[in-house]
């Protein structure tokens, strides 16, 4: 089983402290959700994944990373 | 808590207080009484109706940005994976019902037997909703 892991919460710090909340409204959905993709519980569909990328200006890579191992 | 969490917890405690006390009094009137009552049927949808109104208009009013945003992609997989659960212990109990029919004499399941299963899916559909929610997805 594999893992997805990211970087949103250091992401939102180095953009002038995003909060949640605006990073939710960016990418359209709940501050909730934004939450749960940064805790790693919930896994963003592609587009949102994307979206959350061009939002920090950085490759998808950059942002997510795989791990099979968990 | 999300609106569409609080939404689902409003929904699952209404239908269980509400359908609870149906249940209860068909069942404390007993198999005498003609098993299904309309007019307190009636009574309960309309109960129903007008709690869930009352208390999503009242949670809407405090929180008015996320009631109005549309569902997201996570609350659409929430949603979606809820009703699968729903789905399936509502189509277990319906084939347990066809089976006890089958029986000679056959064990119908009569009008309330039928509306408690389908309560009961719903109630399911929301537990599961907020189990999700809790869990993170």
């Amino acid at each position: 089983m594999g893992a997805i892991r990211n970087e949103i919460r250091r992401l939102r710090f180095e953009h002038g402290e995003m909060t949640q909340q605006e990073l939710a409204e960016k990418i359209k959905v709940t501050r909730q959700t934004v939450n749960a993709i940064e805790q790693g519980k919930y896994s963003p569909s592609l587009e949102a994944a994307f979206r959350i990328s061009a939002v920090f200006g950085k490759p998808l890579e950059s942002v997510f990373h795989y791990s099979q191992e968990e | 808590m999300s609106f569409r969490e609080k939404s689902a917890w409003i929904s699952m405690l209404s239908m269980s207080g509400i359908y609870g006390l149906y249940f209860w009094s068909v069942i404390h009137a007993g198999p005498r009484a003609g098993g299904f009552h309309f007019g307190g049927l009636l009574e309960t949808i309309i109960a129903l109706v007008v709690v869930q109104i009352v208390l999503t208009t009242a949670v809407a009013i405090f929180t008015p940005r996320e009631a109005k945003a549309p569902r997201d992609e996570r609350d659409k997989l929430i949603e979606l994976r809820a009703m699968r659960v729903a789905y399936a212990g509502l189509a277990t109990s319906v084939a347990l019902a066809c089976f006890f029919g089958a029986f000679n004499p056959p064990i119908v399941f009569n009008t309330n037997s039928l509306l408690f299963i389908l309560v009961t899916a719903e109630i399911m559909r929301s537990a599961c909703q907020i189990i999700q929610y809790r869990r993170g997805a």
